[in-house]
Protein backbone atom coordinates (compact mmCIF):
# COMPACT_ATOMS: atom_id res chain seq x y z
CA UNK A 1 0.00 0.00 0.00
CA UNK A 2 1.22 3.60 -1.27
CA UNK A 3 2.34 5.70 1.84
CA UNK A 4 -0.43 8.66 1.12
CA UNK A 5 -2.99 5.87 1.15
CA UNK A 6 -2.04 5.55 4.97
CA UNK A 7 -2.08 9.05 5.32
CA UNK A 8 -5.16 9.34 4.31
CA UNK A 9 -6.38 7.17 6.60
CA UNK A 10 -4.64 8.61 9.69
CA UNK A 11 -5.46 11.71 8.91
CA UNK A 12 -9.04 11.02 8.61
CA UNK A 13 -8.90 9.11 11.57
CA UNK A 14 -7.48 12.38 13.19
CA UNK A 15 -10.63 14.10 11.80
CA UNK A 16 -13.06 12.84 12.82
CA UNK A 17 -11.74 12.00 16.37
CA UNK A 18 -10.90 15.87 16.93
CA UNK A 19 -13.91 17.09 14.93
CA UNK A 20 -16.37 15.45 16.90
CA UNK A 21 -14.78 15.16 20.13
CA UNK A 22 -13.30 18.71 21.09
CA UNK A 23 -16.30 20.29 23.21
CA UNK A 24 -17.93 24.13 21.85
CA UNK A 25 -17.44 26.86 23.93
CA UNK A 26 -19.67 28.28 25.99
CA UNK A 27 -22.34 30.02 24.86
CA UNK A 28 -25.54 31.85 25.45
CA UNK A 29 -28.50 30.79 23.65
CA UNK A 30 -31.34 33.27 25.12
CA UNK A 31 -32.16 35.93 27.75
CA UNK A 32 -35.63 36.19 29.32
CA UNK A 33 -37.11 38.33 29.27
CA UNK A 34 -35.84 39.45 25.94
CA UNK A 35 -37.87 43.15 26.72
CA UNK A 36 -37.42 45.55 29.11
CA UNK A 37 -38.69 49.22 30.00
CA UNK A 38 -35.97 51.93 31.43
CA UNK A 39 -36.10 52.65 34.84
CA UNK A 40 -37.18 48.99 35.62
CA UNK A 41 -35.77 46.51 37.95
CA UNK A 42 -35.85 43.03 37.37
CA UNK A 43 -34.53 39.65 37.28
CA UNK A 44 -33.00 38.40 33.73
CA UNK A 45 -32.49 34.87 32.70
CA UNK A 46 -29.49 33.98 30.93
CA UNK A 47 -29.89 30.14 29.05
CA UNK A 48 -26.34 29.04 28.25
CA UNK A 49 -24.87 26.67 25.87
CA UNK A 50 -21.85 24.33 27.52
CA UNK A 51 -21.63 26.41 30.23
CA UNK A 52 -20.99 24.97 33.93
CA UNK A 53 -22.12 28.16 36.29
CA UNK A 54 -22.54 26.38 39.46
CA UNK A 55 -18.87 24.96 39.65
CA UNK A 56 -16.49 26.66 41.88
CA UNK A 57 -14.45 29.49 40.17
CA UNK A 58 -11.90 31.64 41.78
CA UNK A 59 -13.28 34.50 40.36
CA UNK A 60 -17.58 35.71 39.95
CA UNK A 61 -18.87 35.54 36.85
CA UNK A 62 -20.19 39.26 35.37
CA UNK A 63 -22.27 39.22 33.16
CA UNK A 64 -23.02 42.86 31.26
CA UNK A 65 -25.74 43.97 28.72
CA UNK A 66 -23.89 46.83 26.59
CA UNK A 67 -24.97 49.06 23.85
CA UNK A 68 -21.54 49.47 22.44
CA UNK A 69 -17.97 50.44 23.67
CA UNK A 70 -18.74 53.52 25.67
CA UNK A 71 -21.62 52.58 27.03
CA UNK A 72 -22.60 49.20 29.34
CA UNK A 73 -24.72 47.97 31.70
CA UNK A 74 -23.64 45.83 34.46
CA UNK A 75 -25.90 43.49 36.45
CA UNK A 76 -26.24 43.77 40.53
CA UNK A 77 -26.52 40.83 41.39
CA UNK A 78 -25.37 37.11 39.11
CA UNK A 79 -27.17 34.08 40.81
CA UNK A 80 -26.57 30.90 38.97
CA UNK A 81 -29.70 28.26 39.46
CA UNK A 82 -28.01 25.82 37.74
CA UNK A 83 -25.12 24.76 35.24
CA UNK A 84 -26.99 26.41 32.43
CA UNK A 85 -29.49 29.23 33.98
CA UNK A 86 -27.89 32.28 35.26
CA UNK A 87 -30.30 34.79 36.91
CA UNK A 88 -28.59 38.19 36.69
CA UNK A 89 -30.03 41.38 38.40
CA UNK A 90 -30.13 44.41 36.53
CA UNK A 91 -31.62 48.49 37.85
CA UNK A 92 -32.13 49.46 34.15
CA UNK A 93 -31.28 53.71 33.92
CA UNK A 94 -33.76 56.29 33.29
CA UNK A 95 -32.69 57.03 30.03
CA UNK A 96 -30.80 55.50 26.74
CA UNK A 97 -28.15 56.47 25.20
CA UNK A 98 -28.10 59.18 21.99
CA UNK A 99 -31.51 60.05 23.03
CA UNK A 100 -33.22 56.92 21.45
CA UNK A 101 -36.28 55.69 21.64
CA UNK A 102 -35.53 51.90 21.95
CA UNK A 103 -31.81 50.27 21.76
CA UNK A 104 -30.82 46.39 21.27
CA UNK A 105 -28.43 45.49 23.83
CA UNK A 106 -25.91 42.27 23.33
CA UNK A 107 -25.55 40.29 26.41
CA UNK A 108 -22.18 39.36 28.01
CA UNK A 109 -21.47 36.88 30.16
CA UNK A 110 -17.72 36.44 31.97
CA UNK A 111 -17.08 33.17 33.31
CA UNK A 112 -13.23 33.63 34.84
CA UNK A 113 -12.75 29.29 33.52
CA UNK A 114 -15.28 29.55 30.10
CA UNK A 115 -14.20 32.75 29.18
CA UNK A 116 -16.41 35.15 28.10
CA UNK A 117 -19.71 34.76 25.62
CA UNK A 118 -21.72 37.15 23.71
CA UNK A 119 -25.12 37.26 22.18
CA UNK A 120 -25.81 39.92 19.98
CA UNK A 121 -28.92 42.03 20.30
CA UNK A 122 -30.06 39.68 22.79
CA UNK A 123 -32.51 42.32 25.10
CA UNK A 124 -34.59 45.41 23.58
CA UNK A 125 -34.45 48.19 26.18
CA UNK A 126 -37.84 50.53 25.70
CA UNK A 127 -37.77 54.38 26.85
CA UNK A 128 -40.81 55.33 28.84
CA UNK A 129 -41.56 58.41 30.22
CA UNK A 130 -39.88 61.37 29.03
CA UNK A 131 -36.22 61.35 28.91
CA UNK A 132 -34.10 63.61 31.18
CA UNK A 133 -31.71 65.70 29.69
CA UNK A 134 -27.92 63.69 31.37
CA UNK A 135 -27.61 60.38 30.70
CA UNK A 136 -27.78 57.91 33.59
CA UNK A 137 -24.09 57.07 35.17
CA UNK A 138 -25.02 53.65 35.24
CA UNK A 139 -24.78 53.29 31.27
CA UNK A 140 -20.89 54.50 32.24
CA UNK A 141 -19.90 53.37 35.34
CA UNK A 142 -19.04 49.75 34.88
CA UNK A 143 -17.28 49.39 31.76
CA UNK A 144 -16.74 46.17 30.16
CA UNK A 145 -13.09 45.41 31.55
CA UNK A 146 -11.05 42.34 32.24
CA UNK A 147 -12.87 39.44 30.53
CA UNK A 148 -11.06 36.08 30.21
CA UNK A 149 -10.25 33.94 27.75
CA UNK A 150 -11.01 30.54 27.74
CA UNK A 151 -8.19 28.00 28.55
CA UNK A 152 -8.19 24.45 26.15
CA UNK A 153 -8.75 23.39 23.16
CA UNK A 154 -12.43 24.26 21.70
CA UNK A 155 -14.24 25.41 18.67
CA UNK A 156 -16.49 28.11 18.77
CA UNK A 157 -19.96 28.56 20.06
CA UNK A 158 -22.62 30.15 17.33
CA UNK A 159 -25.59 30.83 17.55
CA UNK A 160 -27.89 29.23 14.94
CA UNK A 161 -24.94 26.52 14.36
CA UNK A 162 -24.31 25.35 17.57
CA UNK A 163 -22.49 21.30 17.07
CA UNK A 164 -23.05 21.83 13.63
CA UNK A 165 -19.65 23.72 13.34
CA UNK A 166 -18.71 20.33 13.00
CA UNK A 167 -19.79 20.18 9.45
CA UNK A 168 -17.06 22.47 8.50
CA UNK A 169 -14.88 19.42 8.13
CA UNK A 170 -17.00 17.66 6.55
CA UNK A 171 -18.93 19.38 4.14
CA UNK A 172 -16.19 22.08 3.10
CA UNK A 173 -13.38 20.03 2.00
CA UNK A 174 -15.64 18.21 -0.21
CA UNK A 175 -15.28 21.03 -2.65
CA UNK A 176 -11.65 21.17 -1.73
CA UNK A 177 -11.69 17.60 -2.84
CA UNK A 178 -13.40 18.53 -6.31
CA UNK A 179 -11.15 20.97 -6.76
CA UNK A 180 -7.91 18.66 -6.77
CA UNK A 181 -9.27 16.16 -8.57
CA UNK A 182 -10.52 17.89 -11.14
CA UNK A 183 -7.40 20.36 -11.43
CA UNK A 184 -5.68 16.39 -11.51
CA UNK A 185 -8.33 15.56 -14.71
CA UNK A 186 -7.20 18.56 -16.43
CA UNK A 187 -3.89 17.84 -16.00
CA UNK A 188 -4.04 14.66 -17.46
CA UNK A 189 -6.28 16.22 -20.49
CA UNK A 190 -3.36 18.91 -20.99
CA UNK A 191 -0.90 16.26 -21.23
CA UNK A 192 -3.07 13.74 -23.48
CA UNK A 193 -3.41 16.13 -26.11
CA UNK A 194 0.60 16.48 -25.80
CA UNK A 195 1.08 12.97 -26.21
CA UNK A 196 -1.60 10.66 -27.01
CA UNK A 197 -1.65 7.76 -24.74
CA UNK A 198 -4.28 5.83 -23.67
CA UNK A 199 -3.33 5.74 -19.81
CA UNK A 200 -3.25 9.80 -19.94
CA UNK A 201 -7.06 9.65 -21.04
CA UNK A 202 -8.05 6.86 -18.51
CA UNK A 203 -6.50 8.77 -15.85
CA UNK A 204 -8.31 12.30 -16.74
CA UNK A 205 -11.79 10.63 -17.16
CA UNK A 206 -11.29 8.96 -13.88
CA UNK A 207 -10.54 12.40 -12.03
CA UNK A 208 -13.29 14.00 -13.32
CA UNK A 209 -15.67 11.37 -12.64
CA UNK A 210 -14.86 11.27 -9.00
CA UNK A 211 -14.67 14.68 -8.92
CA UNK A 212 -18.44 14.86 -9.61
CA UNK A 213 -18.65 12.44 -7.09
CA UNK A 214 -17.29 14.57 -4.68
CA UNK A 215 -19.38 17.43 -5.97
CA UNK A 216 -22.78 16.13 -5.74
CA UNK A 217 -21.54 14.51 -1.94
CA UNK A 218 -20.43 18.15 -1.12
CA UNK A 219 -24.10 19.60 -2.65
CA UNK A 220 -26.35 16.76 -0.68
CA UNK A 221 -24.51 17.68 2.44
CA UNK A 222 -24.73 20.93 2.36
CA UNK A 223 -28.63 20.55 1.41
CA UNK A 224 -28.66 18.73 5.01
CA UNK A 225 -26.95 20.95 7.12
CA UNK A 226 -28.90 24.10 5.38
CA UNK A 227 -32.03 22.70 6.03
CA UNK A 228 -31.72 22.85 10.04
CA UNK A 229 -29.47 26.21 9.48
CA UNK A 230 -31.19 28.13 7.17
CA UNK A 231 -34.39 26.30 7.48
CA UNK A 232 -34.76 24.67 3.94
CA UNK A 233 -32.28 22.55 2.15
CA UNK A 234 -32.52 24.51 -1.16
CA UNK A 235 -32.70 28.19 -0.83
CA UNK A 236 -31.57 28.76 -4.98
CA UNK A 237 -28.30 30.48 -2.85
CA UNK A 238 -25.44 31.50 -5.45
CA UNK A 239 -23.57 28.90 -4.65
CA UNK A 240 -25.87 26.39 -4.78
CA UNK A 241 -26.77 27.32 -8.16
CA UNK A 242 -23.48 27.83 -9.48
CA UNK A 243 -22.76 24.47 -8.18
CA UNK A 244 -24.96 22.51 -9.61
CA UNK A 245 -24.10 24.60 -13.04
CA UNK A 246 -20.59 23.50 -12.51
CA UNK A 247 -21.55 19.94 -11.98
CA UNK A 248 -23.93 19.70 -15.08
CA UNK A 249 -20.92 21.21 -17.18
CA UNK A 250 -18.94 18.14 -16.04
CA UNK A 251 -21.67 15.86 -16.46
CA UNK A 252 -21.39 17.06 -19.94
CA UNK A 253 -17.75 16.03 -20.18
CA UNK A 254 -18.66 12.53 -20.04
CA UNK A 255 -21.97 12.85 -22.34
CA UNK A 256 -19.51 14.11 -24.87
CA UNK A 257 -16.69 11.14 -24.24
CA UNK A 258 -19.80 8.73 -24.89
CA UNK A 259 -20.89 9.79 -28.49
CA UNK A 260 -18.09 8.92 -30.15
CA UNK A 261 -17.84 5.57 -31.73
CA UNK A 262 -13.95 6.62 -32.35
CA UNK A 263 -12.33 5.94 -28.98
CA UNK A 264 -9.59 7.95 -30.49
CA UNK A 265 -11.61 10.97 -31.18
CA UNK A 266 -13.44 10.73 -28.78
CA UNK A 267 -10.70 11.41 -26.00
CA UNK A 268 -8.93 13.89 -27.92
CA UNK A 269 -12.37 16.19 -28.07
CA UNK A 270 -13.21 15.25 -24.16
CA UNK A 271 -9.79 16.68 -23.30
CA UNK A 272 -9.98 19.74 -24.89
CA UNK A 273 -13.62 20.29 -23.69
CA UNK A 274 -11.79 19.83 -20.27
CA UNK A 275 -9.41 22.49 -20.41
CA UNK A 276 -12.98 24.62 -21.04
CA UNK A 277 -15.02 23.18 -18.23
CA UNK A 278 -12.02 24.08 -15.92
CA UNK A 279 -11.84 27.18 -16.95
CA UNK A 280 -15.16 27.91 -16.20
CA UNK A 281 -15.41 25.63 -12.97
CA UNK A 282 -13.22 28.75 -11.48
CA UNK A 283 -15.84 31.83 -12.31
CA UNK A 284 -18.48 29.48 -11.64
CA UNK A 285 -16.94 28.54 -7.89
CA UNK A 286 -14.73 31.27 -6.69
CA UNK A 287 -15.68 34.74 -8.53
CA UNK A 288 -19.21 34.52 -9.17
CA UNK A 289 -20.77 33.72 -5.73
CA UNK A 290 -18.22 36.63 -4.18
CA UNK A 291 -20.15 39.10 -6.26
CA UNK A 292 -23.11 38.41 -4.86
CA UNK A 293 -25.07 37.93 -1.65
CA UNK A 294 -24.73 34.48 -0.23
CA UNK A 295 -25.83 32.58 2.51
CA UNK A 296 -22.36 31.01 2.54
CA UNK A 297 -19.43 32.68 4.61
CA UNK A 298 -17.23 34.05 2.50
CA UNK A 299 -20.00 36.03 0.60
CA UNK A 300 -19.95 39.61 -0.90
CA UNK A 301 -16.42 39.93 -1.39
CA UNK A 302 -14.41 38.59 1.90
CA UNK A 303 -13.33 34.86 1.60
CA UNK A 304 -14.45 32.75 4.12
CA UNK A 305 -11.33 32.22 6.06
CA UNK A 306 -11.67 35.39 8.18
CA UNK A 307 -10.75 35.01 12.01
CA UNK A 308 -15.23 34.84 12.15
CA UNK A 309 -15.30 31.93 10.39
CA UNK A 310 -12.78 30.09 10.69
CA UNK A 311 -10.50 30.37 14.37
CA UNK A 312 -6.95 28.81 15.18
CA UNK A 313 -8.05 25.74 16.99
CA UNK A 314 -10.52 24.93 13.66
CA UNK A 315 -8.03 25.36 11.59
CA UNK A 316 -5.88 22.68 13.42
CA UNK A 317 -8.62 20.39 12.18
CA UNK A 318 -9.50 21.78 9.35
CA UNK A 319 -6.31 21.70 7.26
CA UNK A 320 -5.67 18.02 8.17
CA UNK A 321 -9.37 17.14 7.46
CA UNK A 322 -8.83 18.82 3.77
CA UNK A 323 -6.11 16.77 2.97
CA UNK A 324 -7.21 13.38 4.54
CA UNK A 325 -10.55 13.71 2.22
CA UNK A 326 -8.70 14.98 -0.87
CA UNK A 327 -6.33 11.90 -0.31
CA UNK A 328 -9.12 9.49 -0.03
CA UNK A 329 -10.54 11.03 -3.24
CA UNK A 330 -7.40 10.08 -4.97
CA UNK A 331 -7.33 6.30 -3.65
CA UNK A 332 -11.06 5.86 -5.02
CA UNK A 333 -9.63 7.76 -8.35
CA UNK A 334 -6.83 5.02 -8.56
CA UNK A 335 -9.29 2.46 -8.18
CA UNK A 336 -11.15 3.66 -11.07
CA UNK A 337 -7.88 4.01 -12.96
CA UNK A 338 -6.86 0.64 -12.18
CA UNK A 339 -10.43 -0.78 -13.12
CA UNK A 340 -10.43 0.97 -16.70
CA UNK A 341 -7.08 -0.35 -17.29
CA UNK A 342 -7.89 -4.05 -16.92
CA UNK A 343 -11.46 -3.02 -18.53
CA UNK A 344 -9.43 -1.81 -21.89
CA UNK A 345 -6.92 -4.70 -21.78
CA UNK A 346 -9.69 -7.06 -21.97
CA UNK A 347 -11.65 -5.63 -24.38
CA UNK A 348 -8.38 -5.35 -26.27
CA UNK A 349 -8.55 -1.25 -26.82
CA UNK A 350 -5.24 -0.96 -24.95
CA UNK B 1 -29.34 -9.11 -1.86
CA UNK B 2 -29.00 -5.23 -2.81
CA UNK B 3 -32.43 -4.67 -2.86
CA UNK B 4 -32.89 -6.05 0.92
CA UNK B 5 -29.33 -3.56 2.04
CA UNK B 6 -31.57 -0.55 0.26
CA UNK B 7 -34.95 -0.89 2.40
CA UNK B 8 -32.82 -1.19 5.17
CA UNK B 9 -31.57 2.09 4.89
CA UNK B 10 -34.47 3.29 3.34
CA UNK B 11 -36.26 1.98 6.53
CA UNK B 12 -33.20 3.42 9.03
CA UNK B 13 -33.85 6.68 7.30
CA UNK B 14 -37.53 6.93 7.11
CA UNK B 15 -38.18 5.25 10.78
CA UNK B 16 -36.06 5.66 13.22
CA UNK B 17 -36.36 9.82 13.30
CA UNK B 18 -40.45 9.52 13.22
CA UNK B 19 -39.71 7.42 16.14
CA UNK B 20 -37.27 9.81 17.79
CA UNK B 21 -39.93 12.41 16.81
CA UNK B 22 -42.57 11.46 18.56
CA UNK B 23 -44.05 14.04 21.11
CA UNK B 24 -43.49 16.49 18.98
CA UNK B 25 -39.94 16.74 19.92
CA UNK B 26 -37.65 17.79 17.37
CA UNK B 27 -35.41 15.43 17.38
CA UNK B 28 -32.58 16.98 14.70
CA UNK B 29 -32.64 20.17 16.56
CA UNK B 30 -31.86 19.01 19.80
CA UNK B 31 -28.60 18.52 21.89
CA UNK B 32 -27.29 21.03 20.29
CA UNK B 33 -28.15 20.29 16.50
CA UNK B 34 -25.45 17.15 16.42
CA UNK B 35 -27.51 14.63 14.78
CA UNK B 36 -27.22 17.74 11.70
CA UNK B 37 -23.58 16.34 11.93
CA UNK B 38 -24.19 12.91 11.76
CA UNK B 39 -26.95 12.73 8.95
CA UNK B 40 -24.04 14.86 7.18
CA UNK B 41 -21.50 12.03 7.67
CA UNK B 42 -24.07 9.36 6.77
CA UNK B 43 -24.79 11.26 3.57
CA UNK B 44 -20.93 11.64 2.97
CA UNK B 45 -19.94 8.01 3.89
CA UNK B 46 -23.11 6.05 1.88
CA UNK B 47 -22.09 8.07 -1.23
CA UNK B 48 -18.79 7.14 -0.68
CA UNK B 49 -19.84 3.55 -0.31
CA UNK B 50 -21.87 3.50 -2.89
CA UNK B 51 -19.55 4.73 -5.67
CA UNK B 52 -17.54 1.44 -4.47
CA UNK B 53 -20.20 -0.92 -4.47
CA UNK B 54 -20.91 0.15 -8.42
CA UNK B 55 -16.78 0.28 -8.83
CA UNK B 56 -17.01 -3.20 -7.29
CA UNK B 57 -19.91 -4.51 -9.43
CA UNK B 58 -18.08 -3.74 -12.44
CA UNK B 59 -15.52 -5.41 -11.77
CA UNK B 60 -17.26 -8.67 -10.64
CA UNK B 61 -18.59 -8.60 -14.64
CA UNK B 62 -15.53 -8.31 -15.67
CA UNK B 63 -13.88 -10.88 -13.71
CA UNK B 64 -16.99 -12.72 -15.35
CA UNK B 65 -15.91 -12.18 -18.81
CA UNK B 66 -12.04 -12.86 -18.32
CA UNK B 67 -12.78 -16.25 -16.88
CA UNK B 68 -15.42 -16.83 -19.95
CA UNK B 69 -12.45 -15.93 -22.35
CA UNK B 70 -9.24 -18.18 -20.71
Amino acid sequence: MKWWKIASVVLLVYTFTAGLLVPLKSGIERVEPAVAATKQSLAIRFFGYNTFFTRPAEEPIRVWLYYNDRYALQARQVKPLNDTILEATFQMPANLPDGKSFVLLNALVDHPAAGASLLPAALTLRQVDSAEASLDRAWTDNPVTGLHLQRGFSFPYQNILYETIRNTYFHVPMWFVLLFLFAASVFYSIKYLHRPEVDLDRRAAAYAEVGILFGILGLLSGMVWANYTWGKPWSNDIKQLMTAAALLVYAAYFVLRGSFSDPEKSARLAAVYNIFAFASLVPLLYILPRMFDSLHPGATGNPAFGTQDLDNTMRAVFYPAIAGWTLLGFWIADLRIRYQRLRDKALGLD
Amino acid sequence: MDRAVLTFVLWLGIYLPAVFAEGNRDFMRETGKIYVVVATLLVILLGIVGYLIRLERRLTKLEHQTKDDA
